[in-house]
């Protein structure tokens, strides 16, 4: 596989630790992993880095990652990137607000490696 | 005051996830199964899941009280909002979260730093979270806000009244820790 640049947006850095492991247990590499804290960081990171995956919590202050995923399409960064959504919210009113939104996966927290692979490596071998 | 804090933030959640509608029309049928929101059981699926999974560790329940025989404790608290108010509260001892999130991270802590702090606000986050989704109507139409961490020592929580609470201790190892969930409104 070749080098996946993969964006992980989550406000807790343990979290954000904690899925770049489940990354390269699913198989990830090289892996070339971007951090961002919030929303707000993630779209200003994005402004200059191009990205091949983005994974996101939807719980986070200042902006969510819903909202993060909406400005995302708006301002049209990262096209064709797939968003997969990591979070605790996971009724079926949270899957669809997260796909209208225009992610392509979601991954309810907790999880496990195995669980991230089976979503997150069909998209990219999609893309 | 904290507690009120949370609460309005995962209140504020809930309705700009435009639940506000559901809310109203779910009304009856969560107040009709409080039996299933106030379930022991839920709680203690909830731990042993999170516990499992993002720890590799087994969480065993028993009855007696947490022990914190060392100067400074963590306590995590995380709002619920919308049909049902309240919080989920995670308290342990210094070296009980130090050990917690050493298994999150794989990282070694000798004082409770950010890294810990952070890593109890996300097990109390994906606690609250699992045990809202044990019931479907909840799940779907109740909030969570962002964790709030406090540290320190002599420090009480105190509800007034609330409309249930559960509160229960788990073992891991030689750690120990305490989880209750508090609901003071259930509409």
């Amino acid at each position: 596989m070749s080098e996946v640049r993969t964006l992980i947006v989550d406000d807790s850095s343990v979290m954000r630790k904690i899925v770049e492991r489940a990354l390269r247990q699913a198989g990830l590499d090289p892996l070339v992993v971007f951090e961002a804290g919030s929303g707000v960081d993630a779209l200003e990171l994005l402004k200059t880095q191009n990205v091949d995956l983005i994974l996101s919590d939807i719980n986070m202050p200042s902006m969510d990652g819903l909202e993060f995923l909406r400005q995302l399409r708006a301002q049209n960064l990262s096209p064709g990137v797939p968003v997969v959504m990591i979070t605790t919210e996971s009724s079926e009113e949270h899957v669809r607000q997260a796909i209208l939104a225009g992610a392509q996966g979601y991954i309810r927290k907790p999880f496990t490696a195995e669980q991230v692979k089976e979503r997150v490596l069909p998209l990219l071998n999609a893309a | 005051m904290l507690l009120n804090g949370v609460r309005r933030a995962a209140t504020a959640r809930a309705e700009g996830s435009g639940t506000k509608e559901m809310e109203r029309t779910m009304t009856l049928s969560l107040r009709d199964s409080v039996h299933l929101v106030s379930d022991p059981k839920n709680l203690d699926g909830s731990v042993e899941e999170v516990f499992q999974l993002m720890l590799g560790v087994n969480c065993r329940r028993y009855s007696g009280p947490v022990e914190i025989a060392e100067p400074e404790s963590v306590t995590a608290v995380v709002g619920f909002g919308g049909v049902l108010s309240g919080a989920c509260v995670f308290r342990s001892g210094g070296s009980a979260a130090m050990k917690i999130a050493a298994h999150m991270t794989g990282m070694e802590f000798d004082e409770i730093d950010d890294t810990v702090k952070d890593g109890i606000g996300e097990i109390c986050n994906m606690l609250a979270g699992a045990w809202k989704g044990k019931v479907p109507d909840l799940a779907a139409n109740c909030g969570l806000s962002v964790p709030a961490v406090i540290t320190g020592r002599d420090y009480n929580l105190h509800v007034q009244a609330p409309e249930f609470k559960l509160h229960h201790t788990y073992q891991f190892d030689d750690a120990s820790f305490e989880v209750t969930i508090i609901c003071d409104g259930l509409q």
